[in-house]
């Protein structure tokens, strides 16, 4: 008797748990008539992109009404490999959202959807080399970032510098900047990933660009960081940029270092895109261009890169659903632009192009006229991000505490050359 | 026929209780021990974290583990978090009890002022204190005219006193708390005797309130030691272990080992190699603790 | 007159002055991190740039809370957390104590292996073992459930629920169970009808401690729950977080929102809270 009373308590207990789980899962998307369809997303977003998804949420919702898209969005820096190693246990969602470098990464697993042709079709040429493997799309390229150094036109004019092109020409604008107490580089590098990012920025202009297979050398053990001056000269940049920011790099962070930099404090800001968004939420009058970083032999090209891609399932059980949702994607102009202008960030379709004021444009259009252009993801499928170029920028930071020698910081970096690419 | 029937019951009771433990103790063993037999299975394994091959490696990840100078490190971090934390955290919260418990005003106000840190979660802690040693103390020095270096998370020598001050805003009213019960169970008759017998205020303290607390300093120093070793939240939402590598914890570099960097067996041999440091430790300071409480 | 003025002295010994006033000050250090949450929240984008972060907000705008109200998508996150919190301990309750009587009964050698077997669990950084957790979670479709978030809840906070519950358990006189047994009651009704009502200050520590563990909890969450009809809040300020780190106006906003329930709860509970830790943690 009074055993069944327990047991009828735990039963009890037992059913409003499941009583509670059958609610959730009863309250996901009902079937009535036509055939509806809900597509999971995993979008791993840099801080432009979050909100971009109620966007496009809006014009599917326009044209394929029947289809429901249910988002995961997670901070592409740190959480995006995370899930996907997660999801690679237990099954993809429908539709991924990264960058170009992950189809590196997770094409070879066998487990992402070829693209079809016709919606690669509507995006730029450019827009498919480095997400092709072995002849096969697996991304959709759909916007583009630059990177280089953003400058303040407005403080360049007022003395007289002009856009430098070799190292000299740089020294001599940051020997003037101290002259005049101005801060020459606006940076955070409390961020690790902000000092990640430009040193593969150095790398790109001089190592990649004289030797575009280092990585692949690197790693058939033909050179190595103890060894290459171009790789050392690459690492050495960032300690003049360290050399010649705030004091307080390590502690601040990136939105209270753009506000310095649009209120006149510092120069020059060696970024990307995202920058721009915080620059004109500040001050929608700053005025700013863009550069590359001057190389040793002086030929250093613009940085391009493909941001937002586009990965599908290749087991996904909805593959029409997916396909409307690239035609949306890669169809609605007034959606591009829409999300153009509020990332900020430069078209990968045929055809569209943001209509924001980017005070950057006109030096992104010199430079593409002069074909001094060069697409980072060449180096980043060489040198993977997670495990290798970020482990690299903690070295580096530590070594700009110092708290290892540049020796160490290169055998570091050596050490690591099994991870250096995700095959 | 009576010692059958004694047994007979001891067996019946012996199910019941046996049942009472069950549905515990499946659910235990499911959500948290299956993984970590399965963690111990990956360490001896070379597997990414992704493909189907787990290809089988022996011991190879614990003696390469001996070499890893970056994990190596990540212990010093934590072990130094650890014994502040401890210390600080141990002091600091008895020396707040007695105060609370010399009968001043406003108890109950303070009491609930020191403890409330603790609800908040480890990430909005972390996220919390970066503002304020980033912007927000800075602009006092501002205000008040100061040079002080506030910017303690930005320097590899002073990330580890930032993170013991943002550990310790947490959790201090914590086991305040604990101790400041401890004392409230401390016999008052105690003290009046050893008053009579002239035993000063600070020699009170030593012969009869430290040994009568003995039970809650176990609890908080395996309390404080066993959390400050799996640090990890409060430094996702801060330094990131940073700057450079200056504030990586075990669980941190585990974490980035094997998730980011795709190593998934050789981490999964650094959580090992942490649980059974753990184990070791709470296992010694219970023994020597429970020890010191006998003798008391 | 002699005993007039040890009287006064008594009153204001300058020794509780000094205390009082040290304690103050103190308090007021630990609440500046928690007044800066407060003030962020009221502020807007251009003031959090360009103003001094001590300064107060211009005016008392609440749209970083409609805003995070939004985001959050609050009333369905918030609803979640609850459902989980509030299930979960439950279950907690009922399971540890039952689990930690039983333990501290039965002198059998397995019940003893038991007691180890829970308290290990406190110790294992289930942080480090994310995949397994998942992957298991996954197999036994546990994953994007409630019943399996609650799973993880109940199994993750057993150890130290039974740790507890295990060290109170001496202050359960024996002599009430024998003679509830003698009056032929089962081990099930001993407990539920004898030990039980003796727990009550000991359960309200469990539930408090458990109940701001799992409403803090992040990493369990966003393992186990992608979907947004799933998703609890502090998963939803993570990615808040992420998402706004140029304009954390709203993430504090949201900082205040969550964490609001759980203080009151323990203002309201804080007299049993005391009690509890006084006899359930300090007797151990």
């Amino acid at each position: 008797m009074k055993k069944k009373r327990v047991l009828s308590l735990l039963l009890a207990t037992v059913m409003i748990a499941s009583l509670a789980a059958g609610c959730g899962s009863g309250g996901g998307g009902s079937e009535n008539g036509e055939e509806q369809v809900t597509l999971t997303i995993l979008a791993g977003q840099s801080t432009t992109d979050a909100g971009i998804e109620d966007m496009i949420d809006e014009a599917m919702a326009e044209k394929y009404p029947e289809v429901t898209l249910e988002w995961e969005c997670v901070d592409w820096g740190n959480d995006f490999q995370p899930k996907m190693q997660q999801y690679m246990q237990s099954g993809l969602p429908d539709i991924m959202i990264g960058k170009a470098q992950d189809v590196a990464t997770y094409a070879p697993q066998g487990i992402l959807g070829e693209i079809d042709g016709q919606y690669l079709d509507r995006g730029l040429d450019a827009a498919r080399e480095n997400v092709t493997i072995d002849g096969k799309t697996y991304g959709l390229v759909y916007n583009a970032m630059y990177q280089g150094v953003y400058y303040n036109r407005t403080m360049f004019e007022e003395n007289g510098w002009e856009v430098p092109e070799t190292q000299e020409d740089l020294q001599a604008i940051i020997d003037d900047c101290k002259e005049k107490g101005i801060v020459p580089f606006a940076s955070h590098m409390i961020d690790t990933w902000a000092i990640g990012n430009v040193t593969m920025q150095f790398m790109m202009n001089d190592v990649f660009n004289k030797d575009p297979e280092w990585g692949d050398k690197f790693r058939a053990g033909e050179t190595s960081f103890s060894d290459s001056k171009e790789a050392q000269t690459a690492y050495q940049y960032n300690k003049l940029i360290y050399d010649n920011t705030y004091p307080d790099t390590f502690s601040l962070e990136e939105t209270a270092c753009d506000a310095k930099m649009v209120q006149g404090e510092a120069a020059m800001k060696v970024s990307g895109s995202w920058s721009i968004q915080s620059f004109l939420d500040i001050d929608e009058n700053f005025d700013f261009g863009i550069f590359p970083f001057p190389n040793q032999t002086g030929d250093s090209k613009l940085i391009f890169e493909p941001n937002i891609t586009i990965m599908t399932s290749a087991e996904t059980e909805h593959q029409d659903a997916v396909n409307k949702f690239l035609d949306v994607l890669t169809s609605d102009k007034d959606l591009a632009v829409e999300i153009l202008d509020y990332t900020k960030t430069a078209s990968m379709l045929k055809d569209v192009t943001p209509t924001f004021d980017n005070p950057s444009q006109s030096d992104i259009d010199k430079y593409a006229a002069e074909g001094r252009i060069v697409d980072v993801t060449l180096g980043n499928n060489q040198l993977i991000w997670g495990g290798f170029q970020e482990e690299n920028a903690k070295d580096i930071a530590a070594w700009l505490q110092g708290d290892e020698t540049f020796e160490q910081c290169l055998e570091a970096s050596d050490g690591r050359v099994d991870a250096s690419s995700a095959q | 026929m009576k010692g059958n029937k004694i047994s007979a019951l001891e067996k019946k009771m012996s199910r019941q209780y046996f049942i009472l433990v069950l549905p515990g103790f499946i659910i235990f063993t499911i959500g948290l021990i299956l993984p970590l037999i399965l963690a111990i299975r990956y360490s001896f394994t070379t597997w990414d974290g992704m493909s189907p091959e787990k290809p089988f490696v022996g011991f190879q990840n614990y003696i390469d583990l001996w070499k890893d100078s970056d994990f190596r490190n990540a212990w010093w971090f934590t072990i130094r978090f650890t014994i502040w934390n401890t210390i600080i955290q141990n002091i600091g919260a008895l020396l707040l009890a007695v105060i609370l418990d010399a009968g001043i005003r406003a108890k109950k106000i303070y009491r609930a002022v020191f403890f409330i840190p603790c609800l908040i979660s480890a990430l909005v802690v972390g996220f919390v204190w970066m503002k304020m040693f980033s912007n927000v103390l800075p602009a006092l020095n501002d205000l008040l005219g100061t040079e002080f270096n506030f910017l303690l998370f930005g320097q590899k020598e002073t990330v580890l006193a930032g993170l013991l001050i943002a550990n310790n805003w947490q959790w201090i009213g914590y086991w305040m708390l604990i101790y400041l019960a401890g004392l409230q169970s401390v016999p008052g008759d105690l003290y009046e005797a050893a008053k009579v017998d002239g035993a000063g205020a600070i020699k009170r303290f030593f012969k009869i309130t430290i040994p009568m607390l003995a039970p809650a300093i176990t609890i908080c120093v395996v309390g404080i030691t066993t959390g400050s070793l799996k640090v990890y939240d409060l430094l996702v939402s801060s330094t990131r272990g940073g700057p450079g590598r200056a504030s990586t914890s075990v669980i941190y570099q585990t974490y980035t080992t094997a998730i980011n960097g795709r190593q998934y067996g050789y981490g999964s041999a650094m959580s090992v190699t942490l649980v059974v440091v753990l184990l070791l430790v709470a296992l010694i300071q219970v023994k020597g603790l429970k020890k010191k409480e006998v003798q008391a | 007159m002699e005993k007039k003025k040890v009287k006064i002295k008594q009153r204001i010994k300058p020794g509780k002055i000094v205390l009082q006033i040290f304690m103050t000050v103190l308090a007021l250090l630990f609440l500046t991190p928690i007044f800066i949450i407060i003030n962020y929240s009221f502020k807007t984008k251009k003031e959090l740039y360009l103003n001094s972060p001590l300064s107060l907000p211009e005016s008392l705008n609440f749209d970083n809370y409609v805003k995070a109200f939004d985001k959050l998508d609050l009333v369905t996150t918030f609803g979640n957390t609850l459902l989980y919190t509030v299930i979960s301990v439950f279950l907690l309750a009922v399971l540890c104590g039952v689990t930690a009587w039983a333990i501290a009964r039965c002198k059998r050698k397995f019940f003893k292996f038991c007691y180890v077997y829970f308290i290990v669990g406190i110790l294992i950084p289930y942080q480090a073992l994310f995949l397994p957790i998942y992957i298991i979670g996954f197999n036994l479709h546990l994953t994007n459930t409630r019943y399996g978030i609650i799973f993880m809840y109940v199994a993750t906070g057993i150890s130290f629920g039974v740790f507890l519950m295990n060290s109170f358990m001496s202050t359960v006189p024996l002599e009430l169970e024998e003679a509830a047994r003698i009056d032929g009651c089962s081990v099930y009704r001993t407990y539920f009808s004898v030990v039980l009502p003796l727990l009550r200050p000991a359960m309200a520590t469990l539930v408090i401690m458990q109940a701001f563990q799992i409403w803090n909890d992040y990493l369990l969450a966003s393992l186990y729950v992608s979907k947004n009809d799933l998703k609890t809040l502090t998963v939803s300020i993570q990615s808040l977080f992420s998402a706004q780190s140029n304009d954390y106006t709203t993430a504090m906003a949201a900082i205040v929102i969550s964490v609001l329930p759980i203080v009151i709860l323990f203002l309201a509970l804080q007299k049993y809270f005391i009690k509890g830790m006084t006899v359930g943690a300090v007797k151990g």
